[in-house]
């Protein structure tokens, strides 16, 4: 085998893990109750993806209606790629630059821009799957509802599978480019960090803006009438700031065999290959300098402290303190972990108040959600609790506690402190970083929504013990199997099945919770006793669950084995 | 003391006994060397003693405690070096010893003396405010050991402690380790180093295949071998297949 085909096949091999899950499941048959499991969390998403697909076909029928159908394969392609630009960011930072792979690649006979092609192939699979849910459907709905020939149904895979190609390649010559350059600076994981956010912030404002390019909200009648009037206004409309998802609905639409839809392959698959091409060339430049110095040593002799000066040792910390303190700073100084979680949860309100803004005053969702809330004050508190929720709990910081800790796992097996106070820690850990999730997403509701003190302070009171609830839950999750071998940080949280599978669950739960608000809603009792209730049903939900993983910690700490 | 009551442990559902049926009695005050070639159960064997692992069958007691019904306060008495220096590489030298020594107990008195000498000794003095990322492997050997030394145990469990260490430290962890059995301490080690063993070591167990193939003083040992020219020969006659 071929020198790059071989470090592929290994790449992916090792990020899938494919030898040890066939080792898992025949070899040790360990594992083998996660299929069932694993089966459930499938049959789980079927209801919605069923609701999705409706809601595909509804739009396509309305877009048909106009004339304008064409426009879903627009919108698919273009969410699609905004998706992998916003969320490939961080997964190429960490795959390119953060995998413990690397040292070992580095001192083999290949060239930086084998490395990156095997390090690319994994990132462009995973964005394969991450946008199967998403996009497939749309293609799958416009295909089957135009009575599509054999033509659309093998270009369909085609266009698919050049997809990601476009946004990842051009994310990933801006991510060696900023590696190359904060890789000259002392301060190397602040840079990368605050670099990161910089990318993510244009690629938001990219997306603020193409969703606003898209709205018609600017136009006036006669420039609806002209764009509705022409077969692929609305295209063009959507895609006039993103003109690959142009071309790549004209090969879907047209096919090959047109000049229109040959013209958008070429432009399509010229572009993908001209970018994957700039991105090898300037990873055989640039890859190696932004990649030695993250491992490197911080500093010659000289700028190590002086023999002799004052150690500074601590007067003795509770356990319970000195773990707590472990756990924020290994959160905080992985920049992985610290953008995943910490900085993620303080984002995702930010970027879920821009997303629901339109900018403009008739359809603000402020308006909305105090239309709601005065009509039926019950469902808008519980509108806001949710959203106070969502953004504490679904970071996946709780659900990825254990897993963090990797192969050092074993320190806290050895040490001498009750698992419970252990457990206790990294709850506290979880906890506080969900605090800052929730008071961003109060911060949002105030100033972005302009929310009135009596719904956020009742939403908060609500929130914080269900918070607490879910945060035992999605530890359990994780403390039942741990994800301890892992080469790359992002594989511990972002690509940790346990994070999802918690999702699942909370998502599950607050489905539940949002029925029985409800109901309570409708059973004519008065907010103020039906808020009770729910704080009442919070506060028992999530003392329960502490003292249950409390006791879920004895039992499964000592049976996992570093 | 360390007594290993017939321990075993297999992986793959039983498909491989990493350690059979072992038993063994380290008493206080004895440098007890555990050899075997590649794969034979000496990590297993230490993670056992340690907690790191659970046995599938007999016991392991701690100064008379099982380390499974009284685990906390065998850890209490252990302090644990690993074949490979994994720990917090975010966290400074001085961060983790400090860890150590809030998760141990260590008073602000000890802790400041042990850590200078210990610094001082090993040559680390000026890294242990840097990240333990930017260590060299043999640094990241050095800080768990100062970390273990700290803690000052009764047990000590060393899982082939000198791999990485430059020739001055190794002698220094020579040292201690005797002094810390002199002191009436215990201490249970893996090498591959035969003259270490033979040299260091008031009793030797060889373990071969998950059992325990020689056992003893480096008389006894001789005695129960044909070739007795060293402790290399008795280790490759016992463990040839």
């Amino acid at each position: 085998m071929r020198p790059t085909a071989a470090l592929v096949k290994a790449a992916l091999n090792s990020n899938f893990g494919w030898s040890v899950v066939r080792h898992r499941l025949f070899v040790q048959k360990r594992d083998r109750w996660m299929l069932p499991l694993i089966a459930l969390a499938v049959v789980g998403v079927v209801p919605t993806m069923v609701l999705y697909f409706r809601l595909l076909g509804a739009a396509f029928d309305m877009l048909k209606s106009l004339g304008q159908e064409q426009a879903l394969l627009t919108l698919a392609v273009l969410a699609g790629q905004l998706i992998i630009l916003v969320f490939g960011l961080f997964y190429l930072i960490s795959t390119f630059y953060f995998s413990r792979d690397l040292e070992y690649l580095v001192a083999l006979p290949l060239k930086p821009s084998q490395i990156m092609l095997s390090k690319f192939a994994v990132v462009l699979i995973n964005e394969y799957l991450t946008m199967a849910p998403i996009i497939l459907p749309a293609l799958i709905v416009y295909g089957f509802k135009k009575h599509r020939g054999p033509g659309y149904w093998i270009i369909m895979p085609l266009t698919y599978l050049l997809l990601p190609v476009i946004p990842l390649a051009a994310a990933g010559l801006v991510v060696v480019g900023m590696m190359r350059l904060v890789n000259i600076g002392k301060k190397k994981d602040l840079l990368i960090i605050i670099g990161s956010l910089v990318l993510i912030a244009a690629a938001l404002f990219l997306q603020f803006g193409l969703s606003r390019a898209a709205g018609t909200s600017d136009m006036d009648a006669q420039k609806i009438i002209a764009m509705i009037g022409s077969p692929d206004g609305l295209v063009q409309s959507i895609g006039r700031r993103f003109p690959p998802a142009i071309w790549a609905t004209r090969l879907l639409y047209d096919g090959l065999l047109t000049v229109s839809g040959f013209t958008g392959f070429v432009l399509f698959a010229g572009l993908s290959i001209l970018l994957f091409g700039g991105l090898m060339a300037g990873a055989q430049r640039l890859f190696f300098g932004g990649l030695v110095g993250l491992s490197e040593r911080s500093g010659s002799p000289g700028r190590r402290a002086k023999a002799g000066a004052m150690i500074k040792v601590s007067s003795g910390r509770h356990p319970v303190r000195a773990i707590f303190l472990r756990e924020v700073r290994l959160m905080n100084r992985t920049p992985i972990f610290l953008l995943n979680g910490v900085l993620g949860v303080l984002m995702v309100p930010v970027i879920l108040a821009l997303t629901l803004s339109s900018g403009k005053p008739g359809d603000d969702s402020a308006v909305i959600l105090r239309l709601m809330t005065s009509a039926k004050p019950i469902t808008g508190v519980l509108v806001t609790t949710m959203f106070m929720i969502v953004c504490a709990t679904l970071s996946g910081v709780a659900s990825s506690s254990f897993s963090r800790e990797g192969r050092k796992f074993w320190v806290s097996k050895v040490i001498p402190v009750d698992y419970r106070q252990q457990v206790l820690a990294k709850f506290l850990h979880s906890m506080a970083i969900a605090l800052l999730g929730i008071t961003s997403a109060a911060a949002v509701l105030v100033f972005r929504f302009h929310l009135g003190t009596g719904q956020w302070l009742s939403s908060l009171a609500l929130a914080l013990p269900i918070t607490a609830f879910l945060t035992s839950l999605n530890l359990a999750v994780d403390l039942a199997r741990p994800l301890l071998d892992w080469i790359s940080p992002q594989k511990a949280m972002k690509q940790n099945l346990n994070v999802l599978i918690a999702m699942l669950l909370d998502l599950g739960f607050l489905f539940l919770y949002g029925v029985a608000f409800i109901a309570l809603g409708k059973s004519g009792l008065s907010l103020a006793a039906a808020l009770g209730i729910l704080a009442g049903l919070g506060l028992g939900l999530a003392s329960l669950a502490y003292v249950l993983i409390l006791q879920f910690a004895l039992r499964r700490y000592p049976s996992i084995e570093a | 003391m360390i007594e290993i009551d017939h321990v075993s442990k297999s992986y793959n559902k039983g498909a491989v006994r990493a350690v059979d049926d072992l038993t063994l009695t380290v008493p206080s005050g004895e440098i007890f060397g555990f050899l075997g070639p590649n794969g034979a159960g000496k990590t297993t064997t230490i993670k056992m003693i340690v907690g790191i692992l659970k046995p599938d069958g007999g016991t392991i007691r701690i100064a008379g405690l099982d380390n499974r019904a009284d685990a906390l306060c065998c850890k209490a008495m252990t302090a644990y070096v690993p074949d490979e220096p994994e720990i917090y590489e975010r966290l400074k030298g001085i961060e983790y010893l400090n860890f150590i020594g809030d998760v141990y107990g260590v008073s602000g008195g000890d802790r400041q003396k042990r850590i200078e000498h210990w610094l001082e000794a090993f040559e680390l003095s000026r890294a242990v405010a840097d990240p333990i990322q930017t260590y060299s492997h043999g640094m990241r050997q050095k800080i768990i050991l100062t970390a273990a030394l700290m803690v000052k145990p009764k047990v000590f469990v060393l899982d082939e402690p000198m791999v990485g260490l430059d020739p001055r430290s190794s002698h220094l962890l020579k040292e201690a380790m005797r002094e810390h059995c002199d002191g009436g301490g215990t201490l249970f080690f893996s090498t591959h180093i035969m003259e270490v063993a033979e040299r260091l070591c008031d009793r030797i167990g060889i373990i071969h295949r998950g059992r325990l193939a020689a056992y003893g003083t480096m008389a006894e040992l001789r005695d129960q071998a044909k070739d007795k020219a060293s402790l290399e020969n008795i280790f490759l006659e016992l463990t040839e297949s």
